[in-house]
């Protein structure tokens, strides 16, 4: 009986050896898998915290220094433009930091491989794409150390293994990952071996965040240098532009003004042909004039430095002011004006902005309209939009030109002689549309075809409740500095 | 008793139309060429209507103005009527704030146009 007693003790115990060494070996696994996990952790917040990416660099060595256990851990990035292989971080404190750059003759962060340096074995992994491990810390270092200073560093840490790691984006080798340690690869278990994986595969995840993240900081960076210098750009181009009008408007007044003197005193004596050429020369300066204050015009507007400030107001009395304004050259050119009123709401509109519409359509129909003819102004009204029309008796629009009318420099090839002798910029009616576009409003032309006459329609809001009421979607705010429009005489 | 009128006008061509013009309708005219004659012109005063330009010379017409409302005219003058070719709605603002009684802009108007303008301020005064 005693036999089989101690037969079933000693098995047992046995069981119990067992049952011990596969919970230890089993500990030993949870431990290193717990690090991992930890290691990982790190990494995560490490992305989430690091403020400038060279913080990130340093974070990740010593995640590997402290919580994965290696001796030295060495992150080292491929320079693809300069072709080399740059040492960036080192998992070091201060003290050891200064040891080590004690000994050495090339500060840490100079150390630097050029990829055309096959020997070395850092060259190797970028160019194989894949992990390498050396006994001999020298093999990392040849071409950038003397041999006997890579073994005087690796006595002093006892280093007996080093492992690299390509850190791989997209199928390219970016950097190098080291993994140093005192204790001989044999002695690593297949679990810390697939810890440096794991974890190089993890930082080369961050890293690519890391760089999309640094590329678009970058860019917008850029973005926000370029757009200063833009607006600095645009600042100089508007002052140019209103400079050089000003500068342009004084001899073109002198101009102007010294023909229409010679033109118009009863005691200068002109001979018909004189008096055509100089009339001609009227024209041209008037219609040059004109363009400087067009294109000063325009630019304001596409830069969207005006305002539409809607008031509630009678389109009528507006017309009626604008014809008082245009009667005395209407006369002079034996024109008849009507205006045909019909009770109509009031609309909501920048009231300078439409006056600027209705002098430009007037002062087009006076042009147009050869002497003893007539214009005349109605209006219709749906309760949403009234509508004004300008109609004359002139020279009309020829059918194929009449898509071209609101363009910038719509230049009309049929009716192109009257524009062209009329003073006109070939800008009037871009502006029209562009500003009642502003006030939600539309503009059209129509016309029988040339020497038939033209009519040409806008429309603007009425200033219903529902209109008031949202009133603020009306108002145009100008981005920047307001400037007015420029006067453009008729 | 003619009326007298002060042009202030840099641009001699602009400055001798505006003159003859103005001789041309009975007026008595005076010029000035810059800003720091034009101030003292327009401080001794005397004036039924003074024509200020704005890009001037020396003491521009808003600095004019300015100097005008510290140190008043020995001798009151009618209105200042400022004749540019600046058409900025700022500086428009910016003269009418500093007592300007109007603004005409050159290149928009025709001499007969310009007459016209100033015989009306010139009845309002």
């Amino acid at each position: 009986m005693v036999i089989p007693a101690l037969f079933i003790i000693i098995t047992i115990i046995i069981s119990a050896l067992v049952g011990i060494r596969i919970i230890a070996s089993k500990y030993s696994q949870l431990s290193s898998q717990n690090r991992l996990l930890k290691a990982l952790r790190s990494l995560d917040k490490l992305v989430i915290s690091s403020p400038e990416i060279e913080s990130l660099y340093q974070g990740i060595v010593e995640v590997i220094h402290k919580e994965l256990g290696f001796t030295f851990a060495i992150l080292a990035l491929v320079d693809k433009e300069a072709q080399i292989i740059k040492r960036i971080a080192i998992s070091l404190d201060s003290d050891s930091t200064q040891t080590l750059n004690d000994m050495l003759p090339v500060k840490f962060k100079e150390q630097i491989v050029p990829l055309s340096n096959t020997e070395n074995l850092f060259t190797k992994v970028v160019l194989d794409k894949t992990p390498l491990h050396t006994r001999n810390l020298y093999d990392i270092q040849k071409g950038v150390l003397p041999s006997e200073i890579s073994a005087k560093i690796q006595r002093l840490w006892r280093l007996k293994s080093i492992f690299l790691y390509p850190i791989l984006i997209r199928g390219e080798v970016v950097g190098i990952l080291e993994y140093s340690s005192t204790k001989e690869k044999e002695k690593l278990s297949a679990l810390e071996i697939l810890i440096m994986e794991e974890f190089t595969a993890e930082v080369s995840r961050a890293l690519d965040n890391a760089f999309l993240y640094q590329n678009l900081k970058d860019t917008s960076r850029q973005l926000v240098t370029a757009n200063t210098r833009l607006q600095q750009l645009d600042q100089l181009k508007d002052d140019f532009v209103s400079v050089t009008s000003h500068e342009l408007r004084t001899p073109m007044t002198a101009i102007r003004s010294y023909i229409w003197m010679a033109l118009n005193r009863p005691d200068i004596p002109l001979t018909e042909k004189l008096k055509k050429y100089l009339q001609r020369t009227l024209i041209s300066t008037e219609r040059l004039i004109n363009l400087v204050s067009d294109m000063l015009n325009i630019s304001r507007i596409e830069a969207g430095r005006i305002e539409i400030n809607p008031q509630e107001y009678d389109m009528v009395i507006l017309v009626n002011e604008v014809m008082e304004e245009v009667k005395p050259r209407a006369q002079e050119r034996n024109i008849t004006i009507e205006i045909l009123s019909t009770p109509i709401p009031k609309i909501f509109a920048d009231r300078n902005k439409v006056h600027q519409v209705l002098l430009n359509l007037l002062g087009n129909s006076l042009k147009f309209t050869p002497s003893g003819g007539k214009i005349s102004i109605s209006f219709f009204g749906d309760g949403q939009i009234i509508e004004t029309s300008v109609k004359d008796s002139g020279s009309g629009i020829a059918k194929e030109d009449l898509g071209q009318l609101f363009t910038k420099f719509g230049r009309l090839d049929n009716s192109y002689v009257a524009m062209g002798t009329s003073g006109g910029t070939g800008l009037g009616l871009y502006i029209c549309k562009s500003l009642v576009n502003l006030m939600h409003g539309r503009i059209w032309a129509f016309s029988d075809g040339l020497g038939k006459g033209a009519t040409f329609t806008f429309s603007l809001p009425v200033a219903s409740a529902d209109v008031l009421d949202q009133s603020e979607k009306y108002h145009i705010k100008p981005k920047e500095e307001v400037r007015g429009l420029e006067p453009v005489a008729l | 008793m003619k009326e007298k009128i002060l042009i202030v006008e840099d641009d001699q061509f602009l400055r001798e139309f505006y003159q003859e013009l103005l001789q041309g309708e009975g007026y008595l005219v005076d010029v000035a060429a810059d800003g720091e004659v034009a101030l003292q012109k327009i401080s001794q005063g005397g004036y039924n209507l003074v024509l200020l330009d704005i890009m001037l010379p020396k003491k521009d017409g808003l600095q004019i103005l300015r100097d005008l409302k510290i140190t008043p005219p020995k001798q009151n003058n009618g209105q200042i009527v400022i004749l540019t070719n600046l058409g900025q709605d700022g500086v428009i603002k910016q003269c009418s704030d500093l007592g300007a009684s109007g603004y005409l802009i050159k290149s928009a108007l025709n001499p007969d146009q310009v007459l016209s303008e100033i015989h009306s301020y010139l009845q309002k005064s």
